[in-house]
């Protein structure tokens, strides 16, 4: 990554979309909207002074929506280029309110919210679509219960929540637990911001409050005792709860059983008949990752079968199972459903003991297909390119990289589901198949003429 | 030359053809190039760091 900003042939227009095509290869007329970042990209160092002080938290996409980040911000830290974005739909300021802490604390200056769209018109040889892929939504598997179940997640939120850099810093807490911590701490604030007004009536009556109310009889009317009385009964739930959930807080424990659950959306008729092929890699990896932090972890992968087709993952794959406390098993799970304690509990066919199942887990991660990029069907029709019937771009067996249009090709999961070695081989390959459209050659030349 | 997308096959094939001479222009929706791959912890089979 660090090499494309500092590459001098390479103009990286990062937070910018193409929007219009015209032309033919070898001369295509590019039109790119670079979208206002309202941060000058000469100016700013990526220091983060911004974002320190700036009061607005907005669910963080990076981190899948498990943490938040600020209005004012840099989408990971090691991002390249490292300027730093404001959010449109949340920046104070771009909303019409007071603020612009941020360009006070900017000392390079660098926020402008002035600044507008920029539209670039290129002169193109060749273009490659390397727009990648979007995870598969696993909301529309009633069954499984993702939208309802907290301790039922993606394998890209479990990739986060393994990450140091993640929102539970490498700790695989499970998100039910993490929601009643957040709940404890809501609970504290509010209850402080109550005891701060009741050490004030305290003071002003040498009184303390539960010695108060407890010979406080309604219909009183001094005004003054009404209200402290008022705010004591506010307390009292406030507390009550706070205690509840500071309990329920000292079992808790990392997920320490957790179940992989593959082709989720993808070998399924119902969504998409493929198989999205780096899935049954990605669990298994994800289950050894996890059993690295915590030797205590235990993992059990449901699929119809693993497929671990490329140099030395069958072995990977073996490893996992024997020193990683990994099991396979054969199964396609039925049911997902909430058990004691929100652990899922998943219902499913043993296919091998031919036994109906039921086992509970911590934490369920679902191997979701990989689906094509949101933005497809639009960028096809700004390319003039054909999609193909799942959605991805089009292709013939013969010129596997070449698109319906002279001129662009296709690399990546834009052209199917693969995996980082594929997508890297595909890259280069894609690359030297727009610089033969670009090369003159003696041929070529004859052919014009 | 132009890329669309900066995951890590945008990425790749910018570097291949910038390294061959070529002016390439690589444009990326989101704030930072890195894409899915930037997100994920480590990669198979090796459990190398992905970024």
């Amino acid at each position: 990554m660090l090499d494309v900003g500092r590459h001098p042939n390479i103009d990286l227009m990062a937070y910018s979309e193409v929007e219009k095509v015209e032309g033919s290869a070898g001369c295509f007329k590019v039109r790119v909207r670079r979208k206002a970042r309202y941060v000058d990209e000469d100016k700013c160092t990526g220091c983060g002074a911004c974002t320190e002080k700036c009061p607005t938290d907005v669910l963080d996409l990076y981190n899948e929506g498990h943490s938040t980040r600020k209005a004012v911000y840099s989408w990971f830290a090691q991002g390249i280029p490292s300027t730093h974005t404001l959010d449109p739909d949340h920046c104070r300021v771009l909303l019409g309110k007071k603020c612009g802490i941020c360009q006070k604390k900017c000392e390079a200056g660098a926020i402008d919210f002035e600044q507008k769209d920029k539209i670039v018109d290129l002169e193109i040889g060749a273009i490659i679509a390397a727009n990648g892929y979007t995870i598969f939504d696993p909301g529309k598997i009633a069954e499984y219960r993702y939208n309802d179940l907290p301790n039922v997640v993606t394998a890209v939120e479990f990739e986060r929540f393994l990450s140091a850099s993640g929102p539970t810093h490498g700790h695989i807490d499970r998100p039910s637990d993490v929601a009643v911590h957040m709940q404890i701490k809501e609970l504290e604030k509010e209850g402080n911001k109550l005891l701060k007004m009741l050490a004030r009536f305290e003071e002003k009556q040498g009184k303390k409050s539960e010695e108060f109310y407890e010979t406080y009889v309604p219909g009183e009317t001094d005004p003054d005792l009404v209200q402290w009385a008022g705010r004591y009964e506010e307390y009292l739930p406030v507390k009550s709860r706070l205690l509840e959930l500071q309990k329920k807080a000292e079992t808790f424990s990392t997920a320490k059983r957790l179940a992989f659950i593959q082709c989720v959306g993808s070998r399924d008729l119902r969504y998409y008949p493929f198989c999205s092929s780096y899935c049954c890699m990605h669990s298994i990896k994800e289950a050894i990752i996890a059993h690295e932090h915590d030797n205590a972890t235990t993992s059990v992968i449901f699929g119809m079968d693993i497929r671990a087709v490329g140099k030395g993952f069958d072995e990977y794959k073996v490893r996992g199972g024997n020193k990683s406390n990994i099991s396979y098993r054969r199964s396609r799970v039925a049911e997902i459903i909430n058990g004691p304690n929100d652990n899922p509990v998943l219902v499913y066919e043993d296919t091998q003991l031919q036994v109906v199942k039921r086992e509970e887990f911590d934490l369920v991660i679902l191997a979701t297909a990989c689906a094509p990029a949101k933005g497809m069907k639009e960028l096809s029709e700004i390319l003039d390119i054909e999609i193909n019937r799942f959605g991805f771009f089009k292709t013939s067996p013969e010129n596997p990289l070449d698109t319906t249009r002279e001129g662009i090709f296709v690399c990546g999961c834009a052209h199917s589901p693969m995996d980082i070695p594929e997508s890297v081989a595909q890259a280069s390959s894609a690359a030297s198949r727009a610089v033969q459209t670009v090369t003159v050659t003696p041929e070529k030349l004859l052919k014009i003429s | 030359m132009l890329v669309i997308g900066g995951g890590i096959a945008g990425i790749q094939s910018s570097l291949d053809l910038a390294e061959m001479g070529f002016k390439v222009h690589l444009v990326e929706r989101l704030p930072s190039i890195g894409g899915k791959m930037a997100q994920l912890d480590k990669t198979f089979p090796t459990n190398d760091c992905a970024i």
